[in-house]
């Protein structure tokens, strides 16, 4: 990905400014895209660019979280580790355990290269209840931030100023390793592990280091959500967590770098966003990752790059139109659906078929704020007219502009 | 003496369970390298399916009902979704799978709720087949059981002994060569994953009556099935059988054991010193019963990686 | 240009006015797991505030104005639910309901301490609903935390008195739990009352949370061990497996259980729960008439008769509803620590009895009941034949146990 400085410095002073500009609410959630970009970051750089398909990366993201609650607890603030330099305790024990499950993981390749760090993850979320002076059994471990270089750290801005640094410093490093030779020998590990031993490298302890500085990466997301959220607990290395990563990364797209930040940010959002607003929020996000990996497979960040193509083959006004054909066919699509699944799931509750055996005739269902009969047949054919529109405009689009995708 | 037979019965019947469902899931997975996330939500709709149909046509044509239509959503699955993004990678077809499985879960509790449905055994099935000490053995397990090992004969003769067979272990190992030497290798890929989905939906369909019915199925068997596919190895059916039968019975049995590290320990005068350092040491097996085959898990991966009877690649 | 630029700034300095000129509506979140594996019971938290709240709004809300209800999904883990609560705080909230988990209980409980230590003047109460395990009243206890539900101990204490009462609670007892915090509870509560109950505890056994599906194992142990009672806090699928397997195996032993009222384990297990006992919070049988019209009343408004937590939680917010109407405004605006003083104070007439709030500890003495499952009780479960019936009503100071003496309470000056 081509560095672009004016861009780079205005989305930098962009974030900068955030506290000034969002509600308290959405600085929360900002925080928690900070690290979970930095942690798909640190995922995307094993993945994207080793080719190593790890699925247990919770591990090293909750042992960074463990540690530097721990840390916090120890040190109180001052002293050798004041509390902005506590991640870097969370970037210590993930080093230390991605050297060490490393060492054995990238020994294999491939699927059993995932089966393996799938099972380190798993037994380490079957094991840590059972330590509960480790990891604080079900309440986890709990902590405060301490007070320190004259900063309370105790209001929201102040952490988000202390986790944007530290992502933004971690996202600098790992774009200045893939500059590295031993960065660019990563790629080649990803392209052709087999040559690069006739070359005459060490082709595992390459791997090894791959992996150690990902999981480095990933505690040190870790330690920023300890530190964030005052407490650690056994939850964060279920598989789920693990998932999510891979999912977030490979959504935003792992061909570029800054792809998996993108897709993590987006992801939590989402899910942030979403989920008070609807109880089927799980079901759209299944949605969404059905879509992305079937139409986009390269990722969002691959989107912007077939825009890009699609500028250069054709004109810039052919590219707009074709995004206002997509777009609002996506509008059109997910308004439909969304309205026919929240139809759906009132419609199928216990409560409303309770209501409904009371009742003589269906009763009305709750939507938008406005009631909707079940029997009428404008309750349907809104969904249904928006469905179809948004078919009709994917053919359009597939038909005009088919060929550049 | 009568717990240790016990034990061993019913960690043999939980292994058969596991191995009815993961059967389809080695298959599909040495078949095409599709680690498909969505095989245990093939097991839950079986169970819900027959859920829904038990009440009009009963539970027999039910249970072959379910599996029917399990199958079906298996082939709609791998023809319209992952034939799509096979030739991205692996990682998509995963992630993909991954995504199905949200799917799955998320619209049967549109449609049923949250709560476990009243799935049951039909009353002709419920009684006890014999009696052990003071324990009754019921005859429903002994149906799950001989269901899954008819299974396991009838895929293996299929396997073995028919062209069929051949042909799809030819596609297993050498999908390219079996394409170029002219049989339809597509059809075969969609063949073994509705194959492989419906006999999940008929776990599902017989050992939801027994377990229980709820939307969180899939995530209760399904990490345990991943266990014994790779435990076995990829694409080896007698693997998955091992493999199942191991785990199941290790289960079962460590329930039982009561000792820990420190116990072991106290045979070498150790025992005291042990129980003060505490920690891992002094964690009970019987409370560990559902981290070993995790366990196990890994020390496969790391000592013989192709699995127990898997083809070293 | 300049004209736009004087709007924008006029905006902000309306909106400003606009709320100065009226006083600040109390703001209620409900902070549960929506959605994920465990939404089943999140989901029934929320419906039963929601019908508090209603009720509460319906006779006038608070200093005139009707209460506001915010709802917010801690996606299934402590890690979401310290973000919403933020985010809840962020918003305003001021009153924080939970009740779906301990674990999650437990980190609301810190974080709450955390911000009103660091936001003197805003602070946040929050009320425990249904998260049962004892350190929240013990090592955990905090002047901004009120527990509305029954903890471990009691619900045992209650238990093993109606058992031993009916005659059913034999003299050697399994105790088998959950491998956490409301398990291991449970487990000492179990061995704490082996003396009143004049049993013998002949074996005890922790497992794995929500992971095992073939309970036969235990069960082979049950039956080694000689137990003719077992006494479990287990809940949903391990209470229905535990006792489906025991049904299998044809074991003959009565379940004491804490959570064998949840909706959908007397449908799942069907003629197998008959004889089997449970300590519930609410039994609108044992409750007369008014615990039928509450019962009618509910299920009009929200479609279903309320079950296991839910009366417990409309009893709760109905005890804040009291103390919200003791407590007077403070320049237009609720002051969270009047409130919580007037929390502590607090009595509600239930249809069952008497609730009252412990002011040492905040935790709640309410009456409870022990049922048994029949066929022949007023209410029917899950729309099958068999439901509960009270055995043994016992008032607030009956079943009440008293305060652990780790819980050490600062309160503000």
């Amino acid at each position: 990905m081509r560095m672009n400085l004016p861009l780079l410095v205005a989305g930098v002073a962009l974030l900068a400014a955030l506290p000034a500009v969002l509600p308290g609410g959405l600085l929360i959630a900002s925080i928690q895209m900070l690290v979970a970009a930095l942690f798909a970051s640190a995922y995307g750089m094993l993945s994207g660019r080793a080719g190593m398909l790890s699925f247990g990366h919770a591990a090293y993201f909750g042992m960074g979280a463990f540690a530097t609650v721990h840390a916090m607890n120890a040190f109180g603030g001052s002293g050798l580790l004041p509390t902005p330099l506590m991640p870097l305790v969370g970037a210590a024990a993930g080093l230390a355990i991605g050297v060490v499950a490393g060492w054995f993981a990238t020994q294999r390749s491939g699927t059993t290269f995932a089966m393996i760090t799938l099972a380190i993850a798993e037994l380490l979320h079957a094991l840590a209840p059972q330590l509960k002076g480790l990891f604080g059994g079900e309440s986890g471990i709990s902590t405060m931030r301490a007070p320190s270089l004259g900063l309370s750290f105790g209001s929201t801005t102040q952490v988000y100023y202390l986790t944007l640094v530290w992502v933004l410093l971690s996202i600098a490093l790992l774009y200045f390793h893939t500059h590295t030779p031993a960065g660019r020998l990563t790629l080649a590990l990803r392209e052709n592990g087999h040559r690069l031993r006739f070359l005459g490298y060490n082709v595992h302890g390459l791997g090894v280091s791959a992996f150690a500085i990902s999981a480095m990466f990933s505690g040190l997301a870790g330690g920023l959500q300890a530190l964030s959220n005052e407490a650690a607990n056994y939850a964060v290395f279920d598989a789920g967590v693990s998932a999510t990563v891979v999912l977030n990364s490979y959504i935003g797209g792992v061909g570029s770098f800054l792809g998996p930040a993108l897709g993590a940010a987006l992801m939590t959002f989402f899910g942030y966003a979403v989920s008070d607003a609807t109880q089927s929020w799980l079901l759209y996000q299944g949605v969404l990752f059905v879509l992305v990996m079937m139409f986009a497979p390269t990722g969002l960040s691959g989107l912007f790059g077939t825009g890009v193509r699609l500028v250069e083959q054709r004109g810039w006004r052919p590219a707009v139109f074709s995004a206002l054909l997509v777009g609002g066919a996506a509008v059109l699509l997910t308004a439909g659906g969304v309205f026919a699944v929240e139809l759906l799931q009132r419609l199928c509750s216990q409560d409303y078929r309770a209501l409904a055996q009371a009742a003589a005739e269906l009763p009305a269902v709750t939507l938008l704020g406005r009631p909707w009969s079940p029997t009428s047949v404008s309750t349907w054919m809104l969904p249904a007219s928006l469905l179809a529109c948004g078919t009709v405009l994917v053919f359009v689009a597939r038909r005009r502009f088919g060929s550049a995708a | 003496m009568d717990t240790f037979v016990f034990s061993l019965l019913n960690g043999t019947v939980y292994g058969l369970l596991l191995f009815m469902v993961s059967a389809g899931l080695t298959l599909v997975f040495g078949m095409m390298g599709v680690l498909n996330f969505a095989h245990a939500s093939f097991y839950m709709l079986g169970a819900y399916f027959a859920y829904t149909l038990q009440g009009p046509i009963g539970f027999g044509p039910a249970v072959v009902a379910a599996t029917l239509l399990s199958g079906a959503v298996g082939v709609v699955v791998e023809r319209w979704f992952l034939r799509r993004v096979h030739h991205h990678g692996h990682a998509h077809e995963l992630l993909l799978t991954f995504g199905l499985s949200f799917i799955i879960a998320e619209t049967i509790k549109l449609f049923f709720g949250n709560y476990p449905v009243d799935y049951r055994i039909p009353p002709a099935l419920d009684f006890a087949a014999f009696t052990i000490g003071r324990q009754q053995y019921p005859a429903y397990r002994a149906l799950m059981a001989v269901v899954a090992l008819a299974m396991f004969g009838a895929l293996w003769l299929l396997l073995t002994r028919t062209r069929i067979g051949i042909v799809v272990r030819a596609a297993i190992y050498r999908p390219r060569m079996a394409q170029a030497l002219g049989h339809n290798v597509q059809l075969v890929f969609m063949g073994v994953f509705g194959v492989g989905a419906a006999l999940a939906g008929l776990a599902g369909a017989i050992a939801g009556a027994f377990y229980t019915t709820n939307p969180n199925m899939a995530l209760e068997v399904g990490v345990m099935v991943f266990v014994v596919v790779v435990v076995g190895g990829l694409g080896s059916l007698g693997g998955a059988m091992l493999a199942s039968l191991l785990i199941g019975v290790i289960t079962s049995l460590a329930v039982s054991v009561d000792r820990s590290l420190a116990d072991l320990l106290s045979v070498v005068g150790a025992g005291a010193w042990a129980e003060a350092v505490g920690g891992l040491l002094t964690l009970k097996l019987s409370s560990l019963a559902a981290t070993l085959p995790f366990a196990l898990m890994l020390l496969i991966l790391l000592v013989r990686p192709a699995g127990l009877m898997g083809e070293k690649a | 240009m300049i004209a736009v630029r004087a709007l924008h700034a006029a905006i902000p300095l309306l909106a400003l006015l606009a709320a100065a000129a009226q006083a600040a509506p109390v703001k209620i979140g409900v902070l549960e797991t929506l959605s994920g594996p465990q939404a089943s019971t999140g989901q029934a938290y929320r419906a039963a505030v929601r019908y508090a709240i209603d009720k509460l709004n319906a006779s006038g809300g608070w200093n005139g104005q009707p209460v506001q209800l915010l709802e917010y999904d801690n996606q299934g883990g402590p890690a979401g639910a310290s973000d919403k609560l933020k985010a809840a705080a962020a918003d305003g909230v001021q009153i924080v309901v939970q009740g779906g988990s301990s674990a999650i209980g437990g980190q609301i409980t810190e974080d709450v301490r955390k911000h009103n230590l660091r936001n003197p003047g805003k602070e946040i109460v929050y009320i425990n609903v249904g998260a049962e395990a004892l350190e929240l009243t013990g090592e955990k206890c905090n002047f901004h935390h009120f527990r509305f539900a029954g903890n471990a101990q009691v619900r045992t204490k209650v238990l093993v008195q109606a058992m031993k009462q009916a005659g059913a609670l034999g003299s050697k007892v399994y105790a088998i739990n959950q491998n956490y915090s409301w398990g291991q509870d449970m487990e000492r509560a179990i061995v704490d009352n082996a003396g009143a109950g004049g049993y013998q505890v002949v074996e005890k056994t922790l497992h794995d949370v929500n992971k095992i599906q073939d309970f036969a194992p235990y069960i082979a142990k049950i039956s080694a061990s000689g137990a003719d009672t077992v006494i479990t806090g287990n809940w949903s699928n391990d209470l229905l497996l535990m006792m489906k397997a025991s049904k299998a195996a044809g074991l003959k032993v009565r379940f004491g259980t804490v959570f064998l009222d949840q909706v959908g384990n007397i449908a799942n297990a069907g003629e197998q729960a008959a004889g089997h006992f449970v300590a519930q919070a609410f039994n609108a049988e044992a409750a007369g008439p008014e615990g039928d019209r509450f019962m009618a009343d509910y299920k009009a408004k929200s479609g279903h008769l309320p079950v296991a937590t839910e009366p417990q939680t409309v009893f709760g917010l109905e005890m804040v509803a009291d103390a919200l109407k003791r407590t007077k405004p403070v320049n237009d605006a609720l002051d969270v620590n009047a409130l919580a003083r007037a929390l502590e104070t607090t009595r509600l007439k239930t249809p069952m009895g008497e609730a009252s709030m412990r002011a040492s500890d905040h935790q709640v003495l309410l009456p409870l009941v022990v049922s048994v499952v029949t066929k022949d009780a007023k209410y029917k479960a899950d729309d099958t034949e068999l439901g509960f019936k009270p055995v043994k009503v016992f008032t607030a100071e009956e079943a009440a146990v008293p305060a652990q003496a780790s819980c050490k309470m600062q309160r503000p000056s």
